[in-house]
């Protein structure tokens, strides 16, 4: 087999934030340190050493960038202090600006003053095209969809969920190829018996299920902060109250949306607390925002060796998350005041405008480890297997 | 205050640098004052068991060094002294030194152990690594010298036994710090190394697992007068069928703050696998590194000799220790030249390859400068290796950086070059040649009982 050395790779990386990995002189102290290396799925050493010598391919067909739950306990102890954790966590960007054809993700990432204001840009291009054309309603209660009809904000956010769902589609693709070739996976071995299929879906339950949505590994194994750290500022815990809010506050968008369709409820009906679509909303919302909010105090304050260093994605992302949980508080608040404050559609705009592009430039930021997380802990689970398939023609 | 002593050189240390310098430099005609801080000289050679390449014993190539100072005519030896400062001073230096109280008469102490049979009290013994036990009042080990016994005053009961028992009324319970005052032309500083501390990295479990032990407390074990005699584990006296040596546990480690190799880790862990080997001749013997660093005369043949020998050398650095059931233990380690895997490897004994820092630091008493590693600066590191900032004032040995015996005397013997040169020719200027020669001369009292209480005492 033929390898193709790219001897671009090390510096692209260093654009992606791995500033020391040259240090590394390969001891594999941070591979047997780390709590999450198991069985064949090593790292971080093997993937530093793939970078250091070049060697692309290989990189981006791993699945081990995104096993790795960027505890710190690697950087912790590394004898070169070459940071392990954080090269992991660029090598991860670098996959993320290779797996997107478009170049979004890649600008979004080694030009941190363009991809804010690309951010910035497409926030606001969504409010201007909302309000276009649109006064502000007089009136005593806040009527929100008499100044931005909600037909509009159907259309654009299923043109966005379209967008979105094509450009995340290409990058799964582009990885679940790479990283089924370097592991030895194809159709066959996925779809080609009775068997395989049944493997399969038990390898999706355990990635989707167990893993991304229990979060098991990084509940049970990257515990090093067990002793020392309380359970409401556990890192797993405040991520899962993050993505949990996130993905109900989504749900529960999309169902008001569904109940509309099918004429249970138009949007924008008053509904009581517990009316079950309004009452996940309101739940999902504040975990969304007390996990954002933890994460970015943890972030700031430097608090553990896996938030020592931030990159600005790492904070566009949490900005996003944050300001879309807050902004929708406000506007409930905002709701209930018996004075209707004109404020209120301003913060419906923003709120909306600030969702929207959250959804859609998922695929070109930090919130892509959404769909490339799952794909590498299906290979990872599908491995691991009891009946594992004869992996045969892996390239490593 | 006593008079002040004039001497030409003060040698500070007596470890086999300071005592090559001392030798070097008396034996040009020099007079030289030893100045060591342990009751004993010898410094941490002569705990070594054997030394490599050669596999010669330490203490039989230490000894006679140590005993050539003792009896040369142009030395004088203060042992168990702390130098509180050293000045320059017109064109020499001033140095005020504190003799520790030994509470036992220096001039009187014949060396019979006597008081060390009666006493009642028994401590952890420093010199054995903490393994066997000392008593309070001692002679600090079989082959020290002077062989003089010291009374450790913090675990002393005050039973008086020792006072019985000593024969020629030795005992001093008076005793007090005595400040001495040295006029030297000339300095050679020889303060030598510590060991990394075996709980430097708290993943190793040094200090709290028994069974994880410091190459120089292995060195004790190998050695035929160490602690149990043979090669024993400490935690339960177990013959280890499994021993494994940590490279690098000290040394080259940033979270340590030492970045910078030891340089004699590799071959003192070839040469105590090489030993151990002979002394357990059922037991695997494995070494993780992270390179073998054989670089001097004959070194890279040692460690191919080792590899012949079947010894096991595993490429990985060691991240974590667990210590399990009856103080067995478990190394994870990533096999990097297999296939990656992250193994658990089980072993009875586990060896840390402790590296050297710098050892009593020498600006608490003279104005040198350090490297950024703490050692002895030197501003002519290439050409002038051993002048320090200071002139009059030189080094030697690994008080200048880690370095091997071989290493560490060679440098000591053009420290004492650059001294003679320093000082033209000897004061004394001693034609008497015969002081090139050690003296043949009729033993004293005193020395005629130490050399049969040394016979007595291995017989016993």
């Amino acid at each position: 087999m033929s390898v193709i050395v790219d001897h671009t790779l090390l510096p692209a990386l260093k654009q992606y934030g791995a500033f020391d990995i040259g240090a590394c002189f390969n001891c594999g102290n941070c591979t047997a340190g780390c709590p999450l290396s198991k069985d064949d799925t090593t790292f971080p050493r093997k993937i530093i050493r793939y970078a250091q010598v070049g060697m692309r391919d290989s990189l981006l067909s791993s699945k081990e960038l995104w096993t790795c739950y960027a505890c710190g306990e690697c950087s912790e102890t590394c004898p070169r202090q070459a940071e392990p954790s954080e090269f992991m966590a660029a090598a991860r960007r670098y996959a993320i600006g290779s797996y997107d054809r478009t170049g979004l993700a890649r600008t979004m990432y080694t030009r941190p003053v363009l991809g804010t204001m690309i951010a910035v840009f497409l926030a606001a291009f969504f409010a201007i095209f909302m309000a276009a054309g649109h006064a502000i309603p007089s009136g005593g209660s806040l009527d929100l969809f008499a100044f931005v009809p909600e037909d509009l904000i159907h259309t654009i956010g299923i043109v966005v969920m379209v967008l979105v769902a094509l450009a995340g589609v290409a990058g799964l693709v582009t990885m679940a190829r790479q990283v089924g070739r370097s592991e030895g996976v194809g159709w066959r071995t996925v779809f080609g018996s009775r068997a395989a299929v049944g493997r399969s879906i038990r390898a999706l339950w355990e990635s989707i299920g167990v893993e991304s949505l229990g979060q098991r590994r990084y509940r049970e194994d990257c515990d090093a902060d067990k002793a020392t750290v309380p359970l409401y500022r556990r890192r797993w815990l405040l991520h899962a109250l993050t993505m949990w809010g996130f993905l109900g506050l989504l749900a529960a968008t999309i169902l008001d949306y569904g109940l509309a369709l099918v004429g249970i409820k138009a949007t924008g009906t008053p509904v009581p607390i517990w009316y079950p679509v309004r009452l996940l909303g309101t739940i999902a919302g504040l975990m969304l925002v007390y996990g954002a909010s933890m994460l970015i105090v943890e972030r700031y304050r430097k608090a553990s060796r896996s938030v020592a260093h931030s990159a600005p994605a790492d904070w566009t992302l949490l900005a996003l998350l944050w300001i879309t949980g807050v902004t929708g508080f406000t506007l409930e608040l905002a709701l209930y005041l018996p004075q209707a404050p004109a404020w209120g559609y301003w913060v419906f705009l923003f709120h909306v405008a600030v969702a929207m592009e959250l959804v859609l430039l998922a695929p070109f930021m930090k919130l892509a480890h959404v769909i490339y997380r799952p794909v590498a802990l299906f290979f990872y689970a599908l491995g691991r297997a009891p009946d594992q398939p004869d992996l045969q023609g892996g390239t490593r | 205050m006593d008079a002040p002593v004039e001497t030409d050189v003060l040698v500070i240390g007596s470890g086999i640098a300071g005592l090559q310098s001392a030798l070097d430099l008396a034996d040009r005609g020099f007079k030289v004052l030893v100045a060591e801080r342990e009751a004993s000289t010898g410094g941490k050679m002569i705990a070594l068991s054997k030394v490599f390449p050669t596999m010669d014993c330490a203490s039989c190539i230490t000894t006679p060094r140590m005993s050539a100072v003792a009896h040369h005519d142009n030395i004088t030896t203060w042992t168990y002294v702390d130098v509180e400062s050293i000045v320059p001073a017109g064109d020499g230096f001033v140095a005020t030194i504190t003799q520790k109280p030994r509470y036992v008469d220096e001039g009187l102490c014949i060396g019979c152990r006597l008081c060390e049979y009666a006493c009642p009290v028994e401590v952890p013994h420093e010199f054995e690594g903490g393994m066997g036990a000392r008593r309070a009042a001692y002679i600090p080990f079989g082959t020290a010298i002077p062989q003089t016994a010291l009374i450790d005053i913090d675990a002393c009961v005050y039973c008086g036994k020792c006072e019985k028992a000593c024969p020629t009324d030795a005992i001093d319970f008076a005793q007090v710090p005595r400040t001495l005052t040295v006029n030297a032309h000339s300095v050679v500083l020889a303060t030598g190394y510590r060991t990394t501390p075996v709980d430097a990295k708290k993943e190793y479990r040094g200090g709290s697992a028994t069974n994880v032990i410091g190459a120089l407390d292995m060195e004790r074990l190998l050695a035929p007068n160490g602690p149990y005699g043979r090669v024993l584990r400490p935690s339960d006296g177990k013959i280890p069928d499994s021993v494994a040596y940590i490279q690098c546990a000290g040394s080259r480690d940033e979270t340590l703050g030492v970045p910078y190799c030891s340089r004699v880790c590799c071959m003192y862990a070839i040469k105590q696998a090489m030993l151990l080997s002979g002394a357990l001749p059922m037991a695997d013997i494995t070494i993780y590194y992270m390179d073998i660093r054989t670089f001097g005369k004959g070194y890279e043949q040692f460690y191919q000799t080792a590899r012949s020998m079947g010894i096991n050398f595993v490429k990985a650095k060691v991240a974590r220790i667990d210590e399990q059931a009856e103080g067995d233990l478990t190394l994870r380690v990533e096999m990097i030249e297999e296939d990656g895997r992250v193994v658990d490897a089980p072993h009875d004994l586990v060896v840390l390859s402790v590296g050297m820092q710098p050892g009593d630091d020498p600006r608490r008493f003279i104005n040198v400068d350090l490297d950024l590693d703490k050692f002895i600066a030197t501003p002519e590191p290439k050409l002038d290796a051993t002048l320090t900032s200071l002139p009059g004032v030189v080094a030697a040995g690994t008080a200048l950086g880690p370095k091997d015996i071989v290493d560490t005397v060679v440098e000591a013997s053009a420290a004492a070059t650059k001294v003679a040169l320093y000082l033209g020719p000897p004061a004394l200027a001693l034609a008497d040649q015969t002081n090139l020669h050690v003296e043949v001369r009729e033993l004293s009292a005193a020395e005629a009982v130490m050399a049969a209480g040394l016979t007595e005492v291995h017989g016993a």
